[in-house]
């Protein structure tokens, strides 16, 4: 039993309307944060702007990026050999 | 007569490679799934966290009943050597018990025949800055087993705190394969247990407090050769959306929210991870997981519903094409990371109709209830009347109702929200009785207060930013800081409390129920109790070394039911007792809380086994594993 919600559900509020955000005002399906009453829309510029470093919000996808590469070389010697080895500078250069 | 078991001689490690060269690794048939089943349904066995795939902690055996339980004794029981918090239970495999530690994490194997006798153990070399990364002690929830095929033999798989997950040969302890799944310089480390689904073996992560993005990973069992990985935010393709994904709830949203849903790339460090539980059902061939809390803290830092963090998900072992995802708290303001246990149950729904179900009790005070074929939700239900952030939530839409005055947000200090972010539930393994058709859940009852303020996210350092305090809910005694916990018997169809009871701490491990109608559970403050399933009653209690924050396990052997559960406290609870803390706020607001829990227990580190009489293999045979003198020439 699905309640298929209308288009008003999905109205976006008139910008300044002085109501609390109580998460039911959606302006898509799964959409439906609003910012509270004397908060920005937007925080960039703004006193909240958490200001983050590009160089630090990017270290964590190219830590995994290297994990997984020494990860594809240990497996493809053990699958190869059947040895697992753990220590990259041991394994053998093909 | 004394009998022995043996040392069990392990291979040499130039034999055990020539052995593995020689199986090769082609392709087995999948069947390792039901293998596990076939072993599930044998009471002399526990393999897994949750006993089985259904994750409902419930056992047929009937030797332990409401009659018997009363002569529960201690039959052994064996200290792992180190402190810190001890969460999750023990795995039973037929004559082997396999026990795991917190940091650093040894694996040791116990004979069951001869429980004195260590079989072998498993102890990898960490670096301690690890502790340093992790946010609520230095636990770990468990271990998990692969039965083994034509190729390879059965395997113990291991998450360190140090970001690896580890195979074991089950029967020697020698480590087949160490693979990078977390990275402790970006703050990401590894508590969760492993999870093996077919021939693949299933690793969350753990890090939000350190801004670290989630990710579930997939790895070949044999091999640890990476089969996938879905992330909690971003682009569609990380998240691994399925084309139907939420077809069936399209309200719940679909494609793109994980980047829509957060301003910039703020999701690039937007938490999410997963540090909780599993479930999985053959018949859909789905398994279930909640994702956590978004970081930071501080709501404000982070406009947008934060997508796809807070959610229930049902993927494909296979591929890790998410079927569809339930986002229970949008935009989290209260670190209600959602991680808890999922509960298989299959029941007829107020309708009439015979569902196949997932029941889920939130960080946030709601137990949710989904069809776990698609996602539909069928009830969710206040864990406790004093639930104050939200209303309720809207069945036909899914959506949350928050009252605006307990919501967070900057420059504004925020009073008396129940429930704390510590949850009216949290990482315990709850149980539940399909005769009866009863949830027994542990149950925290903890409000707070809560202040944010603004800091920067450096990869590596803690990425909170908010002041906690936090005090036992409204029926609990706020001025002398006991009544922190309940315990609840649960219906999810018609929302009913079968019954209730108070706790004077926060019930943390988890609960196990048991055909003979009594249902098991550790508490903080030092004790394993049994209650009657039916009434809630209280029918016996032992003291044990220290306070317990995993959950009960049982197993039958030699015909005799046994009844085991770690102890050592720790965990988020114990953080003040175990680092020596003072300030209130300190440990994320969980030391004021718990000021009182160093008058009951102290640290400790253990497992405990219970029997009827105590009845064990050393009062079976006194002589058992006694040292004998061996004249010259003589064998064993």
């Amino acid at each position: 039993m699905k309640t298929i919600l209308t288009a008003a559900a999905f109205a976006v509020i008139a910008a300044g309307a002085a109501h609390a955000y109580d998460g039911t005002n959606c302006r898509a399906p799964g959409n439906c944060w609003e910012p509270k009453p004397g908060y920005p829309e937007r925080i960039e510029g703004t006193e909240f702007d958490p200001l983050h470093d590009p160089k630090e919000v990017s270290k964590q996808g190219e830590s995994l990026q290297a994990m997984d590469e020494r990860n594809a070389k240990r497996v493809a010697h053990f699958k190869k050999t059947g040895e697992f080895i753990y220590d990259l500078s041991k394994i053998p250069a093909e | 007569m004394i009998r022995h078991t043996g040392l069990a001689g392990a291979p040499s490690r130039l034999a055990l490679i020539v052995a593995t060269a020689a199986m090769g690794f082609t392709a087995g048939p999948a069947l390792s799934n039901d293998k596990l089943v076939e072993l599930a349904k044998d009471p002399a066995n526990w393999v897994m966290t949750g006993r089985d795939y259904n994750a409902q902690n419930y056992s047929p055996m009937t030797e332990v009943n409401k009659e018997t339980v009363k002569r529960l004794r201690p039959a052994w029981s064996f200290s792992t050597g180190v402190l810190n918090g001890h969460e999750g239970t023990p795995l039973v495999v037929g004559d082997v018990m396999y026990v795991h530690a917190p940091f650093p994490n040894t694996t040791f194997a116990l004979d069951l025949n001869e429980p004195g006798h260590i079989l072998w153990q498993n102890k990898p070399k960490q670096n301690p800055t690890a502790r340093a990364v992790a946010c609520c002690d230095v636990v770990n929830r468990g271990l998990a087993y692969w039965p083994g095929d034509s190729e390879v033999e059965p395997l113990i798989l291991r998450t360190q705190l140090d970001g690896h997950i580890v195979a074991l040969d089950a029967k020697t302890g020698e480590t087949r394969w160490s693979m990078e799944n977390s990275d402790i310089k970006v703050g990401s480390t590894l508590t969760i247990a492993p999870y093996v689904v077919k021939d693949l073996v299933l690793v969350g992560s753990s890090g939000a407090e350190l801004g670290v993005r989630g990710y579930v990973t997939a790895y070949d069992v044999k091999t640890g050769e990476q089969k996938w990985r879905a992330f909690s935010t971003g682009p569609d393709e990380d998240v691994r959306l399925a084309a139907d994904f939420n077809d069936a709830n399209p309200h719940y949203g679909q494609k793109g929210l994980g980047l829509s849903t957060w301003e910039g790339d703020a999701w690039k460090i937007g938490g999410g991870t997963n540090w909780g539980w599993y479930a999985y059902d053959p018949t859909v061939d789905l398994f279930y997981y909640g994702s956590g809390n978004p970081a930071p803290w501080n709501e404000t830092m982070r406009p947008g519903d934060n997508k796809w963090t807070m959610t229930i998900w049902g993927r494909k072992p296979e591929d890790g094409m998410a079927k569809f995802g339930y986002q229970k708290t949008p935009h989290d303001e209260w670190d209600y990371a959602g991680v808890n246990v999922m509960m298989l149950s299959d029941q007829k729904d107020k309708d009439g109709k015979e569902r196949k179900l997932l029941t889920h009790p939130d960080r946030n005070g709601i137990v949710y209830t989904l069809d776990r074929t698609n996602g539909d939700l069928v009830s969710a239900d206040k864990i406790d009347d004093t639930v104050n952030w939200t209303t309720g939530v809207q069945l036909d839409t899914g959506l949350p109702v928050r009252d605006p005055e307990f919501g967070t947000r900057m420059d504004h200090k925020a009073t008396d929200i129940c429930p704390s972010a510590m949850g009216y539930h949290n990482q315990g393994h709850d149980s539940y009785d399909p005769e009866r058709r009863l949830f027994f859940m542990g149950i925290n009852h903890i409000c707070m207060d809560w202040e944010p303020f603004m800091l920067p996210y450096r990869a590596g350092q803690f990425f909170v930013g908010a002041t906690l305090s936090m005090y036992p809910g409204p029926k609990g005694d706020r001025e002398n800081a006991l009544g922190l916990g309940q315990m609840k018997a649960y219906d999810a169809i018609t929302g009913a409390f079968k019954w209730e009871v108070m706790e004077r701490f926060a019930v943390w491990g988890g609960t196990m129920a048991t055909a003979g109608g009594v249902t098991f559970y550790g508490t903080l403050d030092g004790f394993i109790k049994a209650r009657d399933s039916d009434t809630g009653d209280l029918l016996w209690k032992y003291k044990l070394p220290s306070g317990v924050i995993g959950h009960p396990m049982t197993y039958q052997h030699d015909g005799r039911q046994y009844v085991a559960i770690y102890y050592g406290v720790g965990g988020w609870p114990g953080v003040g007792l175990v680092f020596d803390l003072a300030d209130p706020t300190a440990g994320l607001g969980s030391v004021g809380a718990f000021r009182r829990l160093q008058e009951f227990t102290q640290q400790g580190g253990g497992v405990m086994v219970f029997s009827i009489d105590g009845q064990s293999p050393y009062s079976d045979d006194v002589h058992l594993g006694e040292y004998e003198v061996i004249q010259p020439g003589q064998k064993l």
